[in-house]
């Protein structure tokens, strides 16, 4: 095969100390390294391009003035960020307080690894791809309940237990929508099931799978702690919520994975619902249709943005009972009804 | 009040026990600078001690060093984001003890701004109670901006016609400082159409908002036996099926010639206290409406221009005048002795007697509530602390 | 009106499906109107005519003297008293030898502008004068003058605004020359005495 290694799990059949396998673990390195930056370079603009969408709905203009339109600010928030002092609270928890924002960082970063950006592009394609992505996104709650305990400070404390209380509750929902398109594609690999989707993309398949794709705009919302779920961070309220004694490197660590998260989600929700990377010119080039992807990506958090930008807040136990009376049964409505829709008609699509 | 209420008990971060926090004075939902020691059981709030004073300025003591001609440019810095009706309490109080009329056209003219002043105080109150509910990052700070952006046409029809944008300065005693520029009751009147419109539009994002709904229905509820007990006024005693308003019961300032509702919800929580608010809005615009329709020709003060800064001297007497400032009951009382200066001066402020309201809703509810009701009584503490 | 929620599940069920899209059509229909900011100070906005802005001393139009007499009436009217003025007397009319107002803790409230007699402290259409040291905002006589002739004055003097303010004299006073005058336009009459 041409291209980037592309390693399963199942078919690693080098002995360890093999000249091969070295070359492809430095490969490796290089590739996930590149990646990497690109993803971060992503995630700093895509703050810009929700600064801006946000101030146009609000009849403003966002950054204007560093660099030409603005185009600049990330970088100044960046450098900004980078220069602060670093200032730890006298009674705060070293060693948790320290390790929180790695333990946020990481695994929002290594669910990058599983997603196929196009055919053959993509850093690592299990066949348990969606289970690798789930598993691991839930793992950020044990960094964000780390920051809010080591800060030793009420109102950390206070939104790291509520976001704790609203992310588990929002998983499982979340899972379930997911499940949906592995339902109708059969296959947990991710790159499987985009390419079941070269007939209909799921999110057109009326009426569940419209429903499914609203379901995960939603599950997605509470899952990031955007608003109306934003207990989390109750800007308010709270302040920042377990945000609230971080400030330069650390700040810009727990930002930067919170928005590569919120990118993450969103190219799944553009993996399982809208095609990933179908489109015009998408069969000749990969890059191509590793742009329709992103494109698709960014248009599953603008829509994310938009909501997030017109409605106000609501409170924490509405939004657990939220979770719990409505969405949690009607996702698993949604795939026992998807399920005999398959077993019934087949799956719609190639 | 129950002495358990104000017992402030600290024991530690385990289940069950209280939790003390400090809400202000420097937060983002105090609304001014207003220090609210809540003691907490999980998320319930179990006791409040409320601590005001952080915003004091010595205004009564101001009212006796400065003259009348020099204190109703201070008095808009009581509740400055209303600040016409602070000016107008005091002036009509110099007025009442000094027996000093007011033509007609500058009573016209102190009810259009009046008016139109209530109309940008309620913007400024949706937008941050919005934005206290919704987050900063979030829908709340949408409906700020647009709020805000409405708020800045009315600002900008002040500042043509008196010069400022929030502290004016515009009454005297014996009517008005200015009188309407030219092509401003046209402006004016683009100015509010508009704004109705604008209304709609705030209506469809928050009214028929399970999310909104979920968040105001039922919560902080003041039942009428409280409201009328506690002293409030102002869309708080009309939220709670009272229906008392001061243009009403003792117009003042030929408040008798126009025609308006006073809106009255029965349910007392804070979505009443908005739908009252929402409705006060619509009625201040027919009200300017119908006052630029009418306004008659005349003088805009009964006394000669100020030439001197012990010009006014108002007989000796005493009396208490009120208005319905937008958010309750403003009054000023004013002690004379003859002289240019009062002897005595006390402001009653709406916002003062508003906040005794709060220990006996804010006491069973949730955190996120408690800035659910303090934006719905919407205090500016200017007016607490003069 | 809207109704209450929690009265009937798929009621409310119903109309939070509709209200979403309600709200999402007014944010977006904000998007694609035009964004209200005015981009300062590459560009400012029109002030109206009676801006009340910096303040500063005016010359005589025809003279060319200094329009200030140094009778302190601004100084007694202003409320935070951050005018100070010392008189000096010359032969045909009085000048101000010292005049300071300390702009940081001026009030902008006009008055020192509505009882000069002479119209020589009015206030200008611009407010653009921020400086790094609050020192340069305690401005003195050559300064209130050199803001005189920089900016744009507004309308309000304080014979125009005294003007304003004055009822007209009674029909009756004027009986001898009733179409002379026109009535909002009266000349000033003297300082009001005691109001009873």
């Amino acid at each position: 095969m041409s291209g980037p290694p592309h390693i399963t799990i199942a078919e690693s059949k080098h002995r360890s100390g093999d000249p091969e396998m070295i070359m492809e673990t430095v490969n490796a390195f290089i590739i996930g390294f590149i990646v990497l930056n690109v993803i971060i370079g992503m995630v700093t603009y895509v703050t810009l391009l929700e600064r801006k969408f946000a101030a146009r709905m609000q009849s403003r203009i966002g950054p204007y003035r560093v660099g030409p339109h603005g185009l600049l600010q990330p970088i100044a928030d960046a450098l900004k960020l980078m220069m602060k002092e670093d200032v730890v609270p006298r009674a705060a928890d070293r060693s948790v307080y320290n390790l929180a924002p790695i333990v946020f960082l990481v695994p929002c970063m290594l669910i990058f690894a599983t997603l196929p950006f196009a055919p053959g592009l993509g850093i690592a394609d299990l066949n348990i791809g969606i289970l690798f992505f789930l598993a691991v996104s839930a793992m950020e709650i044990v960094g964000l309940f780390m920051g809010g305990w080591g800060s030793n400070n009420k109102y950390a404390l206070l939104s790291a237990m509520r976001a704790v209380n609203q992310i588990i509750s929002y998983d499982l929902p979340f899972i379930f929508v997911a499940l949906v398109p592995v339902l109708l594609a059969g296959s947990l690999k991710l790159s499987d099931i985009a390419e079941a989707q070269a007939g209909l993309w799921y999110a057109a398949w009326f009426p569940l799978g419209t429903i499914a794709f609203l379901f995960y705009i939603l599950a997605t919302l509470a899952a990031e702690n955007r608003v109306p779920f934003d207990i989390l961070e109750a800007e308010s309220e709270l302040i920042a919520g377990f945000r609230v004694e971080y400030s330069g490197m650390k700040f810009a660590l727990i930002q930067l994975g919170e928005y590569a998260h919120m990118i993450a989600t969103s190219y799944l929700g553009a993996l399982l619902f809208l095609g990933a990377w179908a489109g015009p010119g998408s069969d000749g080039s990969p890059w191509v249709g590793a742009l329709w992807f992103t494109l698709k990506a960014m248009f599953v958090f603008l829509v994310v943005t938009w909501i997030r930008w017109s409605f106000v807040r609501i409170r924490a136990d509405q939004i657990l009972a939220i979770s719990w009376k409505f969405l949690m049964p009607a996702a698993l409505l949604l795939l026992m009804a998807t399920a005999v829709v398959v077993a019934l008609q087949g799956a719609p699509g190639g | 009040m129950d002495p358990e209420a104000r017992k402030v008990i600290e024991l530690g971060y385990g289940g069950g026990e209280r939790l003390t926090m400090n809400m202000g004075p420097q937060h983002p939902s105090a609304h001014g600078v207003f220090r609210a020691i809540l003691t907490l059981e999980g998320e319930t709030v179990m006791a409040v001690d409320a601590v005001i004073g952080y915003l004091h300025r010595c205004h009564e003591k101001l009212g006796e060093s400065l003259t009348y001609t020099q204190y109703p440019s201070i008095a808009s810095k009581t509740d400055y984001v209303a600040a016409m009706t602070s000016e107008l309490a005091y002036v009509r109080a110099a007025e009442m003890v000094g027996k000093v009329e007011v033509p007609r056209r500058a009573q016209y003219l102190r009810v259009i701004v009046a008016e139109l002043q209530r109309i940008a105080s309620h913007c400024l109150w949706l937008g941050t109670w919005c934005l206290d509910m919704g987050g900063a990052l979030g829908g709340g700070a949408t409906v700020f901006l647009y709020c805000i952006r409405e708020r800045e046409w009315v600002l900008d029809l002040f500042e043509a016609l008196v010069g400022a944008r929030l502290l004016y300065g515009f009454h005297q005693v014996g009517g008005t400082r200015y009188d309407v520029p030219a092509g401003w009751a046209q402006k004016c009147r683009e100015t509010i159409t508009l704004i109705e419109k604008r209304l709609d539009e705030y209506e469809d994002m928050l009214e028929r908002n399970a999310f909104f709904q979920a968040r105001t229905q039922g919560v902080g509820t003041i039942s009428r036996e409280l409201a009328q007990s506690v002293g409030i006024s102002g869309p708080l005693i009309r939220g709670s099926g009272v229906s008392y308003d001061i243009r009403r019961l003792e117009p003042y300032s030929s408040y008798e010639d126009f025609d308006f509702k006073v809106p009255v919800e029965t349910a007392g929580d804070c979505y009443a206290r908005y739908r009252v608010r929402m409705v006060e809005f619509r009625e201040s615009i027919n009200i300017v409406r119908q006052a630029l329709d009418g306004l008659p020709e005349g003088p805009v003060s009964s006394r000669p221009g100020v030439k001197s800064v012990g010009q006014v001297r108002i007989a000796k007497g005493e009396g208490y005048a009120r208005v319905e400032g937008a958010r309750g009951e403003v009054g000023c009382y004013l002690v004379s002795d003859g002289s240019a200066k009062p002897y005595r001066m006390k402001w009653r402020g709406a916002s003062f007697s508003n906040l005794s309201v709060l220990p006996h809703i804010l006491i069973g509810c949730r955190v996120a509530d408690v800035v659910a009701i303090m934006g719905s009584v919407d205090p500016v503490f200017g007016e607490v602390d003069r | 009106m809207a109704k209450r929620l929690g009265e009937n599940f798929w009621g409310d069920f119903f109309r939070l499906c509709v209200a979403v899209p309600r709200a999402m059509k007014v944010t977006l229909i904000n998007l694609f109107r035009r964004p209200v900011t005015v981009h300062y100070p590459d560009k400012t906005r029109n002030y109206p005519d009676r801006y009340r802005g910096l303040l500063a001393l005016t010359y005589d139009k025809e003279t060319g003297e200094e329009n200030c007499i140094g009778c302190r009436l601004c100084e007694y009217i202003c409320p935070p008293q951050v005018i100070k003025v010392e008189m000096l007397k010359a032969e045909k009319r009085n000048f101000a030898k010292v005049f300071t107002l300390e702009l940081y803790a001026c009030e902008f409230c006009e008055l020192c502008v509505q009882v000069c007699p002479t119209d020589a402290i009015i206030m200008m259409k611009s407010f653009d004068m921020s400086t790094a040291d609050r020192r340069e905002l305690l401005l003195d006589k050559d300064r209130l003058h050199q803001i005189g002739l920089q900016f744009e004055p507004s309308w309000a003097t304080g014979n125009l605004l005294r003007d304003m303010q004055t009822p007209p004299k009674a029909p009756k006073a004027e009986a001898a020359e009733p179409a002379a005058r026109p009535a909002a336009a009266g000349p000033a009459p003297k300082a009001g005495g005691a109001a009873e």
